[in-house]
């Protein structure tokens, strides 16, 4: 005689599934913890963790987009300290290819480069006034550097270079490469000269609103306490099952 | 264990870093010709931690990688060379620089190093030096018997003698200014040397284009101004604890986590 009750397993009954959540909220946990370390690292773009649909077993996948606000810019009066005022990116040239940044304490190299914070060449864009698709270079004796709203390059008077300033469609995912970097998509393009606002002498704050962070840190603890209750109530379940039905009579 | 604990650990660590440079500021508040300096953090590098994943339904296209960050590191602290304020002592000897530049020195191994101190004194040997002994570069010797010092805002040095009518020229102070002051490195003393970041000094004559002039009977007070840095205090300080709150989190979900073994 056939049985007709199904074997009883554990994934029937939502282990799998509670299991997932815990798993899911960890790392939700682990995406805020960054987001609140970085709360004062210039130029840094939160990310913004969400619930995908469903993987092929059911379960639920966790996603995150980068947070693409402006963050606070705050004046430095610092020559090399650069901003951008609006979106888009500037350009440089790392061993891993080009990269993005939104800006920061910029610097002259030893080779007389416009590098960013780590050394990085900061890259110009073909210019008539005076500019090649390349590293700026500032010359040796300038006294006075000026960076212009539309990215120009001007040392003593004379422009040196502009700024690669690039627009990423708001549909292409940022892909964070550390560094304060963001990996160069190829569907990246030039942003139009009138809309740039190079801000010389600010640097921009973290996007991060910690409080905001803080509340979804409580969300998540809250959550990850009601994914183990679950999980120890189907656990409680099934030895309810194993335990006491299953008990010879 | 939790990669988060990891990740709010640099944040503090960044946070404390950045309390330690505001400590310094605030600790010289009241140098002469002292210039603040702020940390910038960079965030670390990023963990895939689930690759590219196809959705169960056939319409939707695969979800993206899912990046995980890992945290902030320390990428450099910067000084900040806005001017401060000028304060008058009266002192003769007293300069200050209104706009751009710095003094050069003569350090003791021959190099030349770069200040806004303009608190002058007179050598024994006669030569004008600042406060540290350091002879400023160009010398400028005022003779014994000189009864008044007056330095121009131009720069140009004279002197008057007992018994002489007209005061003598005895030289002309230069400033020397950088296409990125701060790139300079900091030796202490007010002392700053040029390094290739800073660029090489433009010298020139107080007043000339770019450069700033002399005030006599002044002196640059510190460019810190303690509300800034209160505030940055604060800021840091709810960064730390709100850091700090992470970890604690993370500690009771661990908790949470392992009352599933019953």
């Amino acid at each position: 005689m056939g049985s007709s009750i199904p074997p009883l397993r554990a994934s029937a009954v939502g282990i799998p599934q509670a299991a997932a959540a815990l798993r899911n909220l960890e790392r939700r946990q682990e995406i805020m913890a960054n987001n609140l370390a970085n709360v004062s690292t210039t130029g840094f773009k939160g990310e913004m963790p969400f619930a995908r649909l469903l993987d092929a077993q059911g379960l639920a996948v966790v996603d995150a987009q980068t947070d693409r606000r402006q963050g606070a810019l705050q004046r430095t009066e610092n020559t090399l300290d650069v901003a951008l005022g609006t979106d888009g990116f500037f350009v440089v040239d790392t061993p891993a290819g080009e990269q993005l940044t939104r800006g920061g304490a910029w610097r002259r190299s030893q080779e007389g480069l416009l590098v960013d914070s780590l050394g990085a060449p900061v890259l110009g864009e073909d210019d008539t006034r005076g500019g090649t698709r390349g590293p700026i270079t500032i010359p040796q004796n300038t006294s006075v550097l000026r960076i212009e709203q539309d990215g120009a390059v001007v040392a003593d008077g004379k422009q040196v270079g502009r700024l690669r300033v690039e627009d990423v469609p708001a549909n292409i995912r940022l892909v964070h490469a550390g560094d304060g970097r963001f990996v160069a998509p190829a569907e990246r393009q030039a942003r139009m000269v009138a809309s740039r606002a190079v801000q010389q002498g600010a640097l921009e704050d973290s996007n991060v609103t910690p409080v905001t962070s803080l509340v979804s840190m409580i969300e998540i603890q809250r959550a990850y306490s009601s994914a183990q209750k679950a999980l120890t109530t189907i656990d409680g379940a099934l030895g309810i099952v194993t335990g006491d039905l299953a008990r010879p009579v | 264990m939790n990669p988060a604990l990891r990740t709010a650990a640099t944040g503090m660590l960044a946070q404390q870093t950045r309390t330690e440079v505001i400590a310094n500021n605030l600790a010289n508040v009241n140098t002469t010709g002292f210039k603040r300096s702020r940390a910038h953090f960079v965030d670390l590098l990023y963990q895939t931690v689930q690759g590219v994943a196809n959705v169960a339904n056939a319409d939707a296209d695969s979800t993206p990688a899912v990046q995980i960050g890992r945290g902030t590191r320390l990428a450099a602290v910067t000084r900040l060379h806005a001017n401060g304020p000028l304060e008058a002592t009266n002192r003769p000897l007293d300069l200050a620089i209104e706009g751009e530049g710095f003094i050069q020195v003569q350090l003791e191994n021959g190099n030349t190093a770069y200040t806004r101190d303009g608190s002058l004194q007179i050598s024994d040997q006669g030569v004008l030096v600042t406060s540290g002994g350091l002879t400023v570069v160009p010398g400028v010797r005022i003779p014994d018997d000189a009864t008044t010092v007056t330095i121009s805002r131009a720069g140009i040095v004279t002197a008057a003698r007992t018994g002489e009518s007209v005061a003598m020229e005895v030289g002309r102070l230069e400033v020397a200014r950088f296409a990125n002051p701060s790139g300079l490195e900091s030796l202490g003393e007010n002392l700053y040397i040029a390094t290739p970041a800073s660029g090489e000094p433009a010298v020139g004559f107080p007043g000339e284009e770019g450069f700033g002039r002399l005030l006599q009977g002044h002196l640059e007070s510190s460019n810190v101004e303690i509300v800034q840095e209160m505030v940055d205090m604060i800021a840091a300080m709810r960064a730390y604890e709100i850091n700090s709150k992470t970890i604690q989190n993370v500690e009771q979900m661990s908790d949470v986590a392992s009352s599933l073994l019953r």
